[in-house]
């Protein structure tokens, strides 16, 4: 049986909530045991790849380091609603990693590949 | 009539109270369960882990759900596994893990487990179909 498609989909900013955190904390754990991850942010999830976070101010935990070691998990699909950068007037130099940028069809064509998907 | 089974895994991100995310996920198991499908296991994650807080004391007229999972659970034996990281972060705690941290307390009782991340893999991967709420 080919191993299970996954996808995390990231709709809420960085911090606020520990929605962004508790995501990037799973998909961590899952890339140990699967290779057929991706991962989507959409929405204010892509407030959560924007350079130069501070959440120390706000009592927070900066857990962008982490978003470092995704290559190192082999986590190459790392996917990015276009539209969502630019009604947040966000250009891709902004962002922190590497990311994929998806027009609002093939966003819809790549969360139907997915088996099995985790909203955050 | 014949059904098809389906090997459930569930995704609970949702308290107990607060918002309806545990107490759909309950209703669906239930159903699931009570119609011959099977539930692989129950991940509870996020504020999820709330679930398997007994302390949990509602009013008597309105629905005690971690008392509800832990009975459903135990009846149709499928395991009730709580993530150990989002667990302890919010406060809840097995005799084991109280005793290690030295506190004076632990709130998780059977048949809801401490376990990791890893297990979500395993729950993930063992499932005809997994169900976040």
């Amino acid at each position: 049986m080919p191993e299970k498609k996954v996808a995390l989909v990231n709709r809420k900013a960085s911090y606020g909530s520990t929605d962004g955190r508790e995501s990037l904390d799973a998909l961590l754990a899952l890339a140990t045991f699967n290779n057929s991850l991706s991962v989507f942010f959409i929405g204010d999830g892509i407030y959560q790849l924007i350079k130069n976070q501070l959440p120390r101010l706000i009592l927070q935990k900066n857990y962008q380091p982490v978003f470092k070691l995704l290559d190192l998990y082999d986590v190459k699909n790392i996917y990015v609603c276009e539209d969502s950068l630019k009604r947040r007037n966000i250009s891709e130099n902004d962002l922190i990693i590497k990311v994929a940028m998806l027009s609002n069809k093939e966003l819809k064509q790549h969360l139907a590949q997915q088996d099995q998907l985790l909203g955050f | 009539m014949q059904i098809n089974k389906t090997k459930f895994t569930l995704v609970i991100m949702g308290p107990p109270y607060g918002s309806q995310s545990a107490s759909s996920a309950f209703q669906f198991c239930k159903e699931a369960v009570e119609n011959g499908h099977h539930i692989v296991g129950v991940f509870f994650y996020q504020h999820g882990v709330l679930n398997g807080n007994q302390l949990v004391s509602p009013t008597t007229d309105e629905t005690n759900l971690p008392q509800h999972w832990a009975a459903l659970a135990h009846k149709y034996k499928f395991p009730l596994e709580v993530c150990i990281s989002a667990a302890l972060r919010r406060g809840v705690v097995d005799q084991s893990e109280a005793q290690q941290l030295a506190l004076t307390q632990f709130n998780l009782t059977t048949p809801f487990v401490l376990s990791g991340l890893g297990q979500l893999a395993e729950l993930s991967a063992q499932c005809d179909r997994l169900v976040t709420f």
